[in-house]
């Protein structure tokens, strides 16, 4: 099947400082890819790259191919690109604020993505709004559209952000983080109404979260990535159950679970390095428990494994 | 049974905001009548959604904040009518880590003077290997001594703020959300370290966090709040939730495990607004068990259970 949005080799810098290393990614319609890592792995410039949004944090695909339905975005005008952002992508960030303006009511924030992107009229775009309000199980739509919002809950204003992004009809979300700032029981129903997005209207969702526990619940595929580049990828079932790279399965035994002794986390020794200071080799080597002399000089290529792909010199189980 | 390090009876806080010439005064309830005990040695949970009260509840234990209502005891000694100079001398018992180790450590300062400020607020002479002994302490590196906080990571800093917290040898640590901020690789890290430290000083621990996942994890006892007040207080690790929102807290975590993925029903509902909680059960307007009578009445904190719930329809 022909991916929807696919990163081939993609590399980033901001300045010169090389940030992402050599990515590849591919999200299907219908299916969702987690994209995991600890913060400063390069999650949420892998998501401006597949949107086309370096230029605007001064950044630059260096190296490789961004395609959305088979183009090159790169070979795009502005005017193309801007026209893709909104009508075929959505974006959910993080924090609704930065995406919802404090100073406009809600429905007018939502109605001018259709109408922009899809041409209604101000009376369809306004039942558009409605009606994914509704969708989005928004109580007392009638009043909320006409609310600011700062008079809504953080879940409500996250709904919101995630209405503007269906509003132009998209067929891929990307979704940076989106239940990162939320409660849980508010997090378990925006997890549940991405998922319902994929299932029913056949979607291509793009989620960016650091939670292992959000990507086993509802991912497809998963693609972990390290210091700027992707260690593994693959089919969430082999990889939760058979992590065969030492990170992977290092990120999912950081997680406290149900009936698990007391003293068995430990958590992954020292810290994320500096984008400035890449340790040569495996990036990860100064962290992991298998890490060898090959591992210190040269960086293990990404090579294929089962139905997904791992790059380290020493893959397989513990 | 001996005498528990801290107890609190009917503690209450209340805030007032607006009453000046253009808005009526209006009063919320932060934390209301909790009564609960923590016995030395102990580590307790306390777990909430944000705003439920559990920084409130964690000020007033420790008295930076004055109470509305209802008294603190801690070691025998009633806090909440101390005199400033007796209340100093308890301080040194106690110490607080907060959630953001970003903004809890001054930019100015070196590490070495953060560590030393601790003994200059109490009158105490500085020992001359208290800073390395410190820093050790913790895991982290005597070189570091010289560095400035934004010299170091997320997880080295919260590292800095326990030394910190442990200088005096308290009694109890009061740990707010002191991984929220952090990855789960490093949150896995700092809750080793505060294990191993609990064994080697003994410490007794109030650890806040909105993650039932990790509280459940790390603590022996669980106080779960909701909107202010207690509604469930879980014995042990094991216990089934009986708790309605306890039990929709534990519904809303993901395992990391695809295999146990599992139907996600939401909590449905809104959350009452703190100034105008209504008459009966705060959660009675998310609950699918609330009858007429949870929306009158107000569920007391049953002792009749297992174990502590406030609940007319427990489960
Ligand atoms: N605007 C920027 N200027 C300079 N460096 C940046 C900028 N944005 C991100 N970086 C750096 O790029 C790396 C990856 O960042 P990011 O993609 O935001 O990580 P993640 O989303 O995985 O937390 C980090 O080291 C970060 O410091
Ligand atoms: N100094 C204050 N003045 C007014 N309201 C406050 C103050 N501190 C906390 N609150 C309110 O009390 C409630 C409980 O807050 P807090 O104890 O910080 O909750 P938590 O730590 O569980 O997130 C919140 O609604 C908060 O807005
Ligand atoms: S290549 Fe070596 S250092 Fe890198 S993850 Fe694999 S074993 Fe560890
Ligand atoms: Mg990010
Ligand atoms: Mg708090």
């Amino acid at each position: 099947m022909s991916a929807l949005l696919e990163l081939s080799g993609v590399s980033v810098a901001i300045g010169n400082v090389a940030l992402v290393d050599r990515i590849s990614l591919r999200v299907e319609a219908g299916r969702i890819l987690g994209l995991v890592g600890e913060s400063g792995s390069g999650k949420s410039l892998t998501a401006m790259a597949a949107m086309g949004l370096l230029p605007l944090i001064g950044g630059r695909v260096t190296e490789g191919e961004v395609r959305f339905a088979g183009r090159d975005m790169a070979g795009m005008s502005d005017a193309e690109r801007r026209a893709l952002r909104g009508r075929r992508i959505g974006f959910v960030t993080q924090n609704p604020m930065t995406a919802l303006d404090p100073v406009q009511r809600i429905g007018a924030q939502v109605d001018i993505v259709s109408r922009l992107h899809l041409r209604l009229t101000k009376a369809a775009a306004r039942a558009r709004t409605l009606d994914l309000l509704t969708q989005l199980r928004i109580p007392d739509a009638a009043a909320v559209v006409d609310a600011y919002p700062h008079q809504l809950s953080g879940g409500m204003k996250q709904r919101i952000v995630i209405a503007m992004a269906l509003a132009g009809d998209p067929e891929l979300i990307i979704a940076d983080e989106p239940t990162t700032a939320l409660d849980v029981t508010v997090q378990a129903q925006i997890i549940q109404i991405l998922g319902a997005l994929v299932r029913d209207r056949g979607l291509a969702l793009l989620l960016i979260t650091h939670d292992m526990g959000v990507i086993a619940q509802i991912c497809d595929r998963v693609a972990v990535l390290y210091s700027g580049r992707l260690v593994e990828e693959g089919p969430v079932g082999p990889i939760f159950a058979n992590p065969a790279h030492p990170y992977t399965a290092a990120l999912i035994d950081c997680i406290p679970q149900e009936g698990m002794a007391k003293r068995s986390l430990r958590g992954i020794p020292g810290a994320v390095p500096s984008a400035l200071a890449f340790p040569p080799g495996c990036r990860f080597h100064p962290r992991c428990r298998r890490a060898t002399e090959t591992c210190r000089d040269d960086a293990p290529p990404l090579l294929p494994l089962g139905a997904g792909s791992v790059a380290c010199h020493h893959a397989g189980p513990p | 049974m001996s005498e528990p390090l801290i107890r609190t009876e009917g503690l209450t806080k209340r805030f007032r905001s607006g009453g000046g010439l253009f808005s009526r005064e209006r009063v919320m309830t932060a934390v209301r009548d909790v009564t609960l005990e923590i016995a030395r040695g102990e580590v307790l949970g306390v777990v909430g959604e944000s705003g439920c009260g559990k920084s409130t509840l964690a000020r007033l234990i420790l008295r930076l904040i004055e109470t509305t209502e209802g008294s603190v005891v801690f070691d025998g000694t009633e806090l909440t009518a101390l005199p400033p100079t007796a209340l100093r001398a308890m301080r040194k018992r106690m110490a607080m880590v907060f959630q953001d180790p970003y903004s809890s450590l001054d930019p100015r300062f070196t590490l070495a003077e953060v560590l030393a400020e601790p003994f200059r607020v109490q009158g105490h002479d500085l020992p001359n290997d208290a800073v390395p002994a410190m820093l050790a302490a913790v895991g982290l590196p005597e070189a570091l001594a010289t560095s400035y906080p934004h010299q170091l990571s997320g997880g080295q800093r919260q590292r800095v703020g326990i030394a910190r917290a442990l200088a005096l040898h308290p009694d109890l640590v009061v740990l707010d959300e002191p991984t929220a901020s952090l990855d789960v690789s490093i949150q896995a890290q700092i809750i080793a370290l505060l294990a191993d430290l609990r064994d080697k000083m003994g410490l007794t621990y109030l650890f806040i966090s909105h993650d039932l996942g990790l509280v459940r994890y790390f603590c022996d006892r669980i106080v779960v709040m909701y909107l202010g007040s207690v509604v469930e207080v879980l014995p042990n690790t094991q216990a089934a939730p009986r708790h309605p929102y306890t039990d929709a807290l534990m519904r809303s975590g993901f395992a990391p495990d695809p295999a146990r993925r599992r139907e996600i029903v939401p909590l449905g509902g809104e959350i009452p607004s703190p100034f105008a909680l209504p008459a009966g059960c705060a959660f009675a307007t998310r609950c699918a068990f609330a009858s007429d009578r949870c929306r009158r009445e107000r569920p007391p904190l049953s002792q009749g259970l297992s174990h502590p719930v406030a609940c007319f329809h427990p489960l």
